[in-house]
């Protein structure tokens, strides 16, 4: 069976995460999509967590952030700045259904590609522009990472320990929720199309999305003006809800109590005299009075337990609980496993890549299913196919362009990021730890799959 | 006036709560038709604080409001013959039906995706759980606080030496939410074209480990397992104090970093100084540096110190609280809040349209529906039922 989004034809003019993670999951349900690189103007994430940490040879097709983002794509090479690389882009533009991008304004108006310039090319053509702030307005043109959007919508200022400053994740959490509105807005765009015929520009603004997801915290000012104070890992209503050290180095258990019957089976299971006997607990009110107390109480039984075998217990139990699970835990867990969450990607020859396992999709479509996964793109790798299969010009000017730099096969300045070793960095406290046998772990996964 | 981009799609809701309800939130405000089946004693989100001016009622939840705005609303009590008559019929003329139970739930009732597609051979069914509908997890129970755990952005969140953290209020439902509305309109995509239904499975925790960027491949790549970072005082993109709140510095690529400029930005002469001059150098001396940092951030203000930055490209960013966000000139200029009537009198100020659409446009939005608004006009507009029958059904409680 076809994958649903199949005959679809993208060209992405992304980086980093907002537009290659929303345009990733289109690939992988069917889209074609072709993603512009620029030799001059390196992608970061190519030259970032770099397989092996191997920063010799064509590095820039081994980084991790890279594959993360961009598999199942097309990938070509143009120099915008060079008019047969910016008349390039606008041919493919032209027989393509979506134009998606996330740079700032001020580059897409210096391209003159903003929608009614694509119009000109292509009347029925969808347009979509990600950026921290919105394309219009004082703060358009501002450049933004995560974090500083994370900071915008007002995530990050509720989010922290209790008495202490404001906390972020330490990864673009808001490009990807950034990302998952993209999938959505261009969807809603697309099925519009199909009623109408008509195409329509999309302006996501990282910052708005995330916006969107915090109603709790904007409604209880704007309707009570009540500016909620950070509270760690506690709900505002239950309790008690927490994370609690188990055995081992750095291992942690959540423990979730939604009603008393799950606070009852806690305590069989915790089998703890203080907490079951305790009637100042018997209660979601008293607990939510005494959570300091029962936090001190629970945290002493649970460093007793290992934090899996624990978890199981209490679910059994009919207990919301979670083990913490690290990178390798999860990339392992049993469950994501019986379900092939993560996909086994093969790299491109020349990389000398094994093939490795990716987190897939958060959903799983019974008749339509996603496609046979290909790693992303090495540098250029798609020139030939889409300059001269798709667009028609003829072999020989490959090499002409070559020449005069408008596409090309590598960085013309690469410049590694070499990182200090992994002994070093767990010694800064960067990592928890590292495998060195961790091929052989992985290659171990790929053959245990059900 | 323009039409909204899922106008003409119907959508049967059973969600509760916020995952389900956030998808389907989105698929009305952009013009899908969507009828919100409650059991008669409502959608527990109903009971969730914050209240409207603090006052607990069924129709006072400001999250239940937000999550529901532009719904039609019917109770129906699903266990009852009557109940699932009517739902069926509701099945036979729509397009999607989404629904966040517990994976037993819906076979429970009889209403697994094999049942309903032979009432409805083109209907999608989006259902949305926890750890999905298969797998060793898929009865176990959660909140947001368990998803980042088993999701894996949890272990990776907080400080180095202190306990794990998560997000403030609902990310994981949220996430979840929106990635449902996506596989919804993909689905419906396809199904419009061949007719072709299907059921999607979308899991709340993968919906977190989706979205991880390199913590596995930090594994498959070199063996590394990340943990949360130490806040070395010298980072220079750390978090830091000024005088009026927080502010996030960015000088920068880290390989790219010309010193000589962010001294200039800083305007300070101490750190003119080769111990800081390179990414080793400041390595080195990461103690002192943190400390001049601190003292030179603590008299800044935050706002003239972002525009100053981005005046220099340098793509500093600002932690904003609640009135700070809603007074932002960014947000101001985009109208990012809205306001519509409470059903119990006055305005309420919300986010509004996530983006922007061009051609259909996020208008003509309404207010949730209070606990079985549209059970009429459902039964006797959709289905033809006559008054004298929907009179039985509340009486008897189906309604």
């Amino acid at each position: 069976m076809a994958s649903p989004l199949e005959g679809l034809r993208v060209v992405e003019m992304g980086q980093l995460i907002a537009i290659p993670a929303a345009m990733k999951m289109m690939a992988d349900m069917g889209a074609q999509v072709i993603r512009l690189e620029s030799c001059r103007r390196l992608e970061s994430y190519r030259t970032d967590s770099l397989f092996q940490n191997d920063v010799t040879g064509d590095f820039w097709n081994k980084g991790a952030n890279f594959y993360e983002q961009n598999r199942n794509k097309l990938g070509i090479t143009l120099d915008l700045n060079h008019p047969t690389g910016l008349a390039l882009l606008r041919q493919l533009i032209s027989v393509s259904d979506i134009f998606a991008e996330n740079f700032t304004p001020r580059v897409i108006k210096n391209f003159q590609l903003e929608y009614s310039d694509l119009q000109k090319l292509n009347p029925d053509i969808i347009m979509v522009s990600s950026t921290g702030y919105g394309f219009d307005g004082p703060w358009a043109n501002f450049g933004a990472t995560g974090p500083a959007t994370e900071g915008a919508s007002g995530l990050a200022y509720s989010t922290g320990y209790k008495n202490g400053p404001p906390v972020m994740s330490e990864i673009p959490y808001t490009d990807y929720t950034g990302a998952e509105h993209t999938i959505f807005a261009i969807m809603a765009a697309l099925i519009h199309r199909q009623t109408t015929g008509d195409g329509q520009f999309i302006d996501v603004s990282q910052t708005e999305t995330s916006t969107a997801t915090i109603p709790e915290f904007l409604m209880d000012y704007s309707a009570n003006k009540r500016v909620s104070p950070r509270n760690g890992n506690e709900d505002p209503s239950i309790s008690p809800q927490g994370c609690y050290p188990c055995m081992g180095d750095d291992r942690w258990i959540v423990i979730s109590i939604t009603n008393d019957e799950e606070w009852a089976s806690l305590c069989i299971e915790l089998n703890n005299s203080e907490l079951t006997s305790d009637t100042r607990f018997s209660t979601n009110e008293g607990r939510m009075k005494h959570k300091q107390d029962i936090d001190d109480l629970i945290g002493r039984e649970t460093l007793q337990w290992d934090n899996q075998e624990l978890m199981k217990v209490l679910q059994t139990a009919g207990v919301p609980a979670g083990a913490v699970l690290d990178g390798q835990e999860l990339l392992f867990n049993e469950h994501l496993k019986s379900r092939n969450f993560y996909e086994i990607v093969p790299h491109h020859p020349t990389t000398g890549m094994p093939p490795l396992p990716y987190a897939g999709r958060p959903w799983q479509f019974s008749t339509t299913p996603q496609v046979e996964p290909k790693a992303a793109p090495i540098m250029g790798e798609h020139n030939k196919s889409i300059f001269i299969d798709l667009l028609g010009y003829d072999e020989s000017i490959l090499e002409e362009w070559e020449s005069e730099g408008i596409i090309g096969y590598g960085p013309t300045s690469p410049i590694s990021v070499r990182r200090p070793s992994l002994e070093e960095q767990v010694r800064q406290g960067r990592l928890q730890r590292f495998e060195p046998d961790f091929l052989s772990q992985v290659s171990k996964f790929h053959q245990d799959r059900p | 006036m323009a039409s909204q981009a899922l106008q003409g799609i119907k959508v049967l809701d059973l969600t509760h709560y916020i995952a389900g309800p956030y998808c389907t939130k989105l698929l009305a405000d952009f013009g899908a038709d969507v009828i919100k089946i409650e059991r008669p004693t409502g959608d527990p989100a109903r009971n969730m604080a914050p209240f409207y001016h603090d006052e607990r009622n069924v129709d006072n939840s400001l999250i239940f409001f937000y999550l529901n705005t532009s719904k039609q609303g019917m109770t129906l009590d699903l266990k009852t013959p009557k109940g699932q008559e009517i739902f069926k019929k509701l099945v036979s003329e729509c397009d999607a039906v989404v629904e966040n139970y517990s994976p037993r739930v819906m076979p429970s009732l009889g209403f697994n995706f094999d049942s309903l597609k032979k009432i409805n051979p083109s209907l999608v069914m989006i259902s949305i759980s926890n750890f999905g509908q298969t797998g060793p997890y898929r009865d176990y129970k959660a909140t947001d606080i368990v998803e980042y755990a088993l999701g894996g952005l949890m272990y990776i969140f907080g400080a180095y030496a202190r306990e794990p953290l998560k997000h403030a209020y609902n990310q994981a439902q949220f996430k979840a939410g929106t990635n449902a509305a996506s596989a919804a309109l993909i689905a419906l995509f396809h199904s419009r074209k061949t007719a072709q239904g299907q059921h999607v499975d979308l899991s709340i925790q993968e919906s977190i480990s989706t979205a991880l960027r390199d913590v596995t491949s930090n594994f498959t790549y070199t063996g590394a397992v990340r943990r949360r970072q130490p806040n070395h005082s010298g980072d220079l993109t750390r978090l830091r104090e000024v005088s009026d709140g927080y502010i996030l510095p960015n000088p920068g690529m880290s390989a790219g970093l010309d010193w000589n400029k962010v001294v200039e930005f800083l305007e300070s002469s101490s750190l003119d100084d080769d111990k800081f001059r390179t990414g080793t150098a400041r390595l080195e001396n990461a103690e002192e540096l943190g400390s001049i940092l601190d003292d030179l951030f603590s008299t800044k203000s935050k706002l003239d110190m972002f525009y100053a930055a981005h005046e220099q490209r340098f793509i500093y960013g600002v932690i904003d609280s609640p009135p700070e966000v809603l007074d932002n000139p960014q947000n101001q200029y985009r109208n990012r809040f809205v306001e519509l009537e409470h059903p119990s009198g006055g305005l309420i100020t919300f986010p509004g349209a996530p983006f922007k659409m061009s051609k259909t446009p996020w208008d003509g939005l309404k207010p949730p529906p209070r606990l079985g608004e549209h059970n009429k006009s459902v039964l006797s507009e959709r289905l033809g039922y006559t008054d004298d029958t929907v009179k039985e059904l509340i009486s008897s409680g189906v309604i």
